[in-house]
């Protein structure tokens, strides 16, 4: 990727800048709660909030484009007249502070989200957003974004990337929109030189080495495409599985939803689509009972299936960012890392 | 009619009580500027007013449009709303979605159409579809034969369709699987009916039912010397959207709403057949 501008801001520049930001549209950043919680919070004062860039955030962008729950639509039952309102449009949203990974899974979500057309609401947050990613020098305990190509920098798909090189940040414009706020605020930038180009090498080849696990992602991926996994393995994995929807919930590519009419009264409710997941139970049972999954044997089935072997054969890479946040979750200790390990370990038939 | 999940709003002009679990509900859509067309085998999202959204196959034929016939069964919350519905309520449709039957390629064939219960409904378009284009010659399947098990006489659907049928010449053989004092015709499951029938080069086999029924009849198919890519079904899954995102109705890699419902044998065969029938 030949980025359009890079320039360097330096650390104190950087509230000041955020600050010219939010004039034209709503940030969202990392944000330490009094819990202790690292999460990607909405900031209404910026001179009052603390932007944590130290901690991985413990969620992903993903309820900001596909939340938890969302109205996709208001119905109302009048004199037998039966009627749907869209909601209201998006706001312009800047994102800063996020990570390779999460940026990757977005990348994901716009390929699932466009077809067969693209999907209103979720394009409607897109067009509106904009996202400045942080490449990550140092890796945190269990992320391998290394071995999902997804980190520890960005290649392509932001806007502005900003690396921390110590005392300033080097800025890298990818898209057009990240180029002209650079053009906009030039007066809070300076100049890249060599040693701030040396600098970022020399940080992306260190954040290299610091990863904990190795994890085999890829030979599983192609171990997947020429063998069947073990019964053995997916009743191991399922039956340490509580179907709490954990993995699900945090992983920033389980896109899968449901969608349901909640009514408000008598004559009117809403349509809302709530994220949902393959591990639950009810995720496949239709009405009357029936259930097509064995949920004793393959509850897991189709989550590392569907990440590691179906997303392989059709966009040639995986759908897991390495962000570690399932594994971090999962208190039965069956995340995908734990797959994968089972997996490649499997004797070849 | 689709963009956030807004169905376009039909009403319900007849309802046909097919038996005391299964009716048939003819739909028409109320704004006539909407383009609208099907073909057999494709389904619909149908909304129910406070109970959201079911996928359903359609069981008329598309030259009844504008008509839009569901044959839906009492099985939950959204199917026993519309069952209380009466002629004249509204409903949202979305659609249609999913691969139809390959009507084209029944042409000059023998049609086998092998069904349990409400598995009947999207093979009825079929029928209803091969029957009306059988005036045109050169369309025209050669004959049609129609095996129909129910549990039991009360619960055999579709009376009034199956008597169309025979008057149109459609071979029908019905089967119970527990006989009544009023009931004279043949008892058995539906695969016992297969023993009796001859394949041919040209017979292409049609199967909807419960997911068990499906999986001995298209063994039986194979065993009869019936092809791999003559024989087809129709899956039913828990779905949420009808365009490949929700994720629900997932199968080894396809999804039933965009790669299905409709597949035929040797497509089922490159797919996880511990999903497929259980």
């Amino acid at each position: 990727m030949i980025d359009l501008k890079e320039l360097i801001l330096s650390k104190d520049n950087l509230y000041p800048f955020l600050r010219k930001l939010t004039k034209d549209a709503r940030l969202v950043a990392p944000v330490k709660n009094e819990y202790g919680d690292t999460l990607f919070s909405e900031i209404d004062d910026i001179d009052k909030t603390k932007i944590d860039l130290e901690n991985q955030p413990q969620t992903s962008l993903k309820p900001f484009f596909l939340p938890q729950q969302e109205t996709l639509a208001e119905y109302n039952i009048v004199k037998g007249d039966y009627n749907f309102t869209p909601p209201e449009p998006a706001q312009a949203t800047i994102f800063f502070g996020v990570r390779s990974c999460d940026l990757t899974a977005l990348l994901y979500m716009d390929l699932i989200f466009s077809k067969p057309t693209k999907d209103a609401t979720y394009y409607d947050r897109r067009n509106n957003s904009l996202i400045i990613t942080l490449g990550c020098n140092q890796p945190f305990d269990n992320c391998f974004c290394e071995a999902t190509g997804s980190g520890p920098y960005m290649e392509y798909g932001y806007s502005l990337q900003f690396i921390d090189l110590g005392d300033r940040y080097f800025v890298s414009a990818g898209r057009r929109k990240g180029a002209d706020l650079l053009e906009k605020w030039g007066y809070f930038f300076r100049e890249v030189q060599e040693e701030d180009q040396k600098r970022r090498y020399q940080l992306l080849l260190e954040a290299r080495g610091q990863f904990n696990r190795n994890i085999q992602v890829d030979h599983a991926c192609q171990k997947l495409q020429k063998e069947t996994v073990s019964e053995e393995i997916w009743e191991k994995l399922s039956s340490r599985c509580y179907d709490c929807g954990g993995c699900a919930y945090v992983c920033p590519t389980c896109t899968c939803f449901s969608v349901d009419d909640k009514p408000q009264d008598s004559t009117s409710g809403i349509r809302i689509r709530t994220w949902d997941a393959c591990t639950s139970s009810g995720f496949t049972r239709m009405a009357g009972g029936h259930n097509p999954v064995n949920r004793n044997k393959h509850a897991l089935k189709r989550r590392f299936l569907h990440k590691l072997k179906h997303d392989y054969e059709s966009h040639g890479k995986a759908s897991c960012t390495g962000c570690g946040r399932c594994v971090n979750i999962c208190f039965g200790g069956v995340d995908i890392t734990t797959f994968i390990d089972l997996f490649t370990k499997q004797e070849t038939s | 009619m689709n963009k956030n999940f807004i169905p376009a709003l039909a009403l319900i002009r007849n309802i046909i009580k097919e038996n005391e679990q299964i009716s048939s509900f003819s739909l028409e859509l109320t704004d006539k500027t909407i383009p609208f067309t099907f073909l057999p085998g494709q389904f619909l999202m149908l909304s129910v007013p406070h109970c959201g959204e079911a996928a359903i196959s359609i069981s008329s034929s598309p030259n009844t449009l504008p008509l839009i016939t569901l044959s839906i069964r009492k099985a939950g919350e959204l199917t026993e709303a519309i069952h209380k519905m009466k002629k004249g309520d509204m409903v949202g449709l979305r659609g249609p979605f999913g691969k139809p039957f390959p009507m084209e390629t029944f042409a000059n064939s023998d049609l086998l159409i092998v069904a349990g219960g409400i598995g009947l409904a999207p093979l009825k378009s079929v029928i209803d579809s091969c029957l009306y284009n059988s005036t045109l010659e050169e369309d025209a399947v050669r004959n049609i034969t129609l095996l129909y098990g129910s549990r039991s006489p009360s619960d055999i659907a579709f009376k009034q369709a199956i008597k169309s049928w025979q008057e149109q010449g459609v071979d029908c053989r019905l089967t119970v699987d527990e006989k009544d004092d009023t009931w004279k015709g043949h008892v058995g499951l539906v695969t016992n009916l297969l023993t009796d029938c001859t394949m041919t080069s040209s017979t292409k086999a049609i199967v909807c039912g419960p997911p068990i029924m499906i999986r001995f009849v298209i063994e039986q198919l194979s065993a009869m010397g019936c092809d791999d890519n003559s024989i087809f079904t129709t899956l039913e899954r828990h779905m949420k959207c009808g365009i490949g995102i929700c994720g629900h109705c997932h199968l080894d890699g396809k999804l039933i709403c965009m790669d299905g419902p409709v597949f035929n044998l040797s497509q089922l065969k490159k797919m996880d057949v511990t999903e497929f029938a259980r």
